[in-house]
Order: C-alpha cells, then structure tokens, then sequence
C-alpha cells in the first residue's frame, strides 16, 4: 500500500475542520442558554475535546476499530495507538497512515458526547458530566461506531449504509439526549417562563462554523481527495441549505415571522441528515433530504414541547430525529451510481436496503437507550447528576466553575 | 426525470411557493423576562 499525499493531506485538512465543530458547538449552545450559564455550556465541549482525545488514542479507538471480538467490539490490541503506524490499514484507508485515520475518527469520537450535553445544560454537576461523558464514550460510542464502521461490525456485515455518523454520531448522541433529560428532570421554573436564548448571535456564528466544519465531518468520510469528497461536499451544502430555507418556512407558517435562530436550527437539521447519506446519495436526493429534515425536526420540537420534556437545546429533535431521517433516507435514496461500493436504495430498485438501515437505527436507538440510562444511573451513585437548587438559580458558570462570563467595568 | 428527481422538485416548488404567500404580521416585541443575578461588577 502506497500513501496518497493528497488524500493525506486532505484528511489531516479535514480532521481540523470537524476538531473546530466542537468549540463551534460550544458557540452554538452558548448562546441558546442564559448568560449564568454560558461559561459552563461552552466548557462542555472544550472540556470533551480534551477528554476523549486521551480516551480516544488510550483505549477508545481500539475499541472501535481494533481487531473484531464476536462482531460486538474491538479487541485490546490497538490500546495507547500500539500497533497504529504510519503504514496504511488495508480495512479502513489504504492510502493514508493508519494515524491520520485515527486522529480523523477521534474528532467525531469527541464532538458526539458534546452534542448530548445540550440536553442537560444549565443544571447538570460538572464532576457527573466528566464522569457520565468518559463512560458514555467508552460503553456506548466505541461499540455502536464499532458495529457500523469496524471491520467485522455485526451491521456492517449486515450492509448498513452510514457514511459519517448518523447512526455512530447522531442518532446516539440524540436518542441519548432524550434519555438524559428525563433522568435528570426538568430544570427550575420549566414551563413557567419562557427561557430566551441570551446571544442569538453566537447561535449563528457557532451554526455558521459547524456548517464550515462539517466539510470536513462528511466530505472528509470520503478518506480522500477526489470525485466522491466533491460530491459529498456538494449534497452536503445543498441539505444544509434547503433545510433551513424549509424550517424557516414551516416556522413562518407557524409562528408568523421567519427566525434567525429557527434558520440556524435548521442548517444543523440539515447537516445531520444528510451525515450518513452524504457519500451515496445524488444532489436531488440532498434536497429532499434537507426538506425532510426541516419538516421532522420542526414537528419533533412541538411534539417535545406538548409532552414537556426539557431537552434544553433540542439535541433529540435535532439530532436523534434528525439523524434517524437522514439513516433512513440513505435507504431510500442511496445509488450506487454515486458510490459504487455501496447499494441502492428502494427508489433505486432495492428495497431491502431500507430495511436494513431500520435495523441500524433500532440497533442505535436501543443501545443508547439502554447504555445511556444505565450510565446515568451509575454515576448518580457516585456523584450527584444535578446541582443543587441554590447553584442552579445562581448559575452554573459561579457555581461550578467560579468565573462569569461578562463583567461589567466598574467607572470607579 | 427518476423519482427521486420528481419528489425534489415538488418540495423546492413548496418551499419557494411558501415565501410567496406566507403573511408577515407586525413586529410584536416579547417581552423577554430577566431573571438573573446583578453581573458581577469588576473594578478597572
């Protein structure tokens, strides 16, 4: 096996690229929370960028992508990067370092438990949210990534199509979201009053940067530079687009204006979606996809309001629905015309494609159901899930971390 | 034109025909309620 200059370089380029979703994320959330706790939503992510990538190169990537054990997960052989060189792996890119394919996958490694941070922001302890996210990385993104993306994964066996983490990322990330703000309940005053987001403008500025970086997160996926990266790119951009111009129009009909936020949320919505079907499917396909995406995850934020529950920043609806739309999708839109390595979907003569992505997406639905639950669980045994009344009223930024965000200068 | 090609096309055509005719209500101000601690004061 020969190394690739290009492909290397375009996928160190794109590991950056994703590395910067995370911060970005932070941004993102930052500014959809009050201004106590905007600190510590930001800490979320930065914190997790630095936590996973030790777990990542210590055990989590040999759990994902090491040698296979029983279909279920990867052996030990890879822990602390032993035995992950320079040469290129045959089973996972054959034209850049082994490295480079690892430092790649650990940047999604590290922006999937920051996405469900979104779900218990403003009143979760911060020594729970170390331990539940080390945990949630270790028991339950390393088995699922390792069922879709490892050699020998028992639904990468089976066919399943998801080529950047619909499933690995997305649909575990949201479902696990859901299942973490009904254990820790509601926050104080839920329901009561209504919570604005304190910086629509970081909202913006943090979706503008994820759409920039998620170049990286599905055309990266390609594992090199050429005809597949560009079309990856292209449906990409188009998904994020026409969601946004989709959930601005629901919420026009619904709400009687278009929102600037509701445009952000959208974009996201469509950038999720279109993750795993971003290397199989053509750009007409983007565009239903981007549609569908508005449209579902617009109607999962009512469905979540009704019932109540406070997903603080929609990581459910935006994320788990939107991510089981775009696994879907992938099953009804795939062509191998676009990605000959792959399958059709049932528009494109097979319809036993779109049953195996709803395997996938049961598979990922009920493992994080359960992981995720059981982590939570655990870890409220040792430290509690939540802050106390008084530090959740103050806010989270004094209360764990004892800075504020803004200070105002004193003239005096 | 292939059927995902059709179904395309229908959703652009519901979304732009959307921004068409989607009324625009007055701009209502929300009040937005503060129920903070004073920020922390900071001498120069």
């Amino acid at each position: 096996m020969k190394i690739d200059s290009g492909d290397t370089a375009w996928v160190l380029a794109s590991a950056a690229l994703v590395m910067l979703m995370t911060p970005a994320l932070g941004f993102f959330y930052g500014g959809l929370v009050r201004r106590k706790n905007v600190l510590s939503t930001i800490m979320h992510s930065f914190f997790i960028l630095c936590l996973i990538s030790v777990q990542w190169v210590l055990w989590g990537y040999s759990l994902a992508f090491g040698p296979d054990k029983g279909h279920i997960i990867g052996g030990l052989e890879w822990v602390g990067l032993n035995n992950v060189g320079f040469t290129p792996n045959a089973d996972y890119a054959p034209t850049i370092p082994h490295q480079a394919f690892m430092l790649f996958q650990m940047m999604f490694a590290v922006i999937t438990p920051a996405l469900i941070s979104g779900a218990f922001a403003e009143r979760q302890r911060f020594k729970a949210f170390v331990l539940f996210s080390l945990l949630w990385a270790t028991f339950v993104y390393d088995p699922i990534a390792h069922w879709v993306w490892g050699a020998g994964g028992w639904l990468h066996n089976l066919g399943a199509l998801d080529f950047a983490g619909g499933t690995v990322v997305h649909i575990s990330s949201g479902v696990s979201a859901l299942v973490a703000a009904l254990v820790l309940g509601r926050r104080l005053g839920f329901g009561k009053r209504k919570v604005e987001p304190h910086d629509a403008t970081m909202v913006v500025l943090g979706a503008a940067l994820l759409w920039f970086g998620w170049f990286g997160f599905n055309a990266g996926s390609a594992l090199g530079a050429g005809a597949l990266a560009t079309s990856a790119f292209v449906v990409t951009n188009t998904a994020a687009a026409m969601a946004a111009l989709t959930w601005m129009t629901v919420s026009w009909w619904h709400k009687k204006q278009p929102s600037v936020i509701g445009a952000a949320a959208g974009a996201v919505a469509g950038l999720v979606a279109i993750t795993p079907a971003s290397g199989f499917v053509n750009v007409m396909g983007a565009i239903v996809i981007g549609f569908g995406a508005g449209v579902v995850c617009y109607l999962a934020i009512q469905l979540r309001e009704r019932i109540k529950v406070d997903d603080a920043l929609d990581v459910w609806a935006v994320h788990g629905i939107g991510g089981t739309w775009g696994a879907l999708a992938t099953g009804l839109f795939a062509t191998v015309a676009i990605n000959s390595a792959a399958a059709n979907g049932l528009f494109y003569g097979n319809p036993r494609q779109a049953l195996v992505q709803l395997v996938a997406i049961g598979a990922s639905w009920g493992w994080s159901i359960v992981g995720t639950f059981a982590i939570l669980k655990f870890v409220n045994l040792i430290v509690p899930l939540r802050v106390h009344e008084d530090e959740e009223v103050i806010g989270l930024d004094l209360s764990q971390h004892g800075e504020p965000a803004y200070a105002t200068i004193n003239a005096n | 034109m292939d059927a995902t090609t059709v179904i395309a096309v229908i959703c652009s055509v519901v979304v732009f025909a959307g921004w068409l005719v989607l009324p625009h209500s007055a701009t209502t101000v929300k009040p937005v309620v503060i129920e903070e601690r004073e920020p922390v004061r900071v001498s120069a």
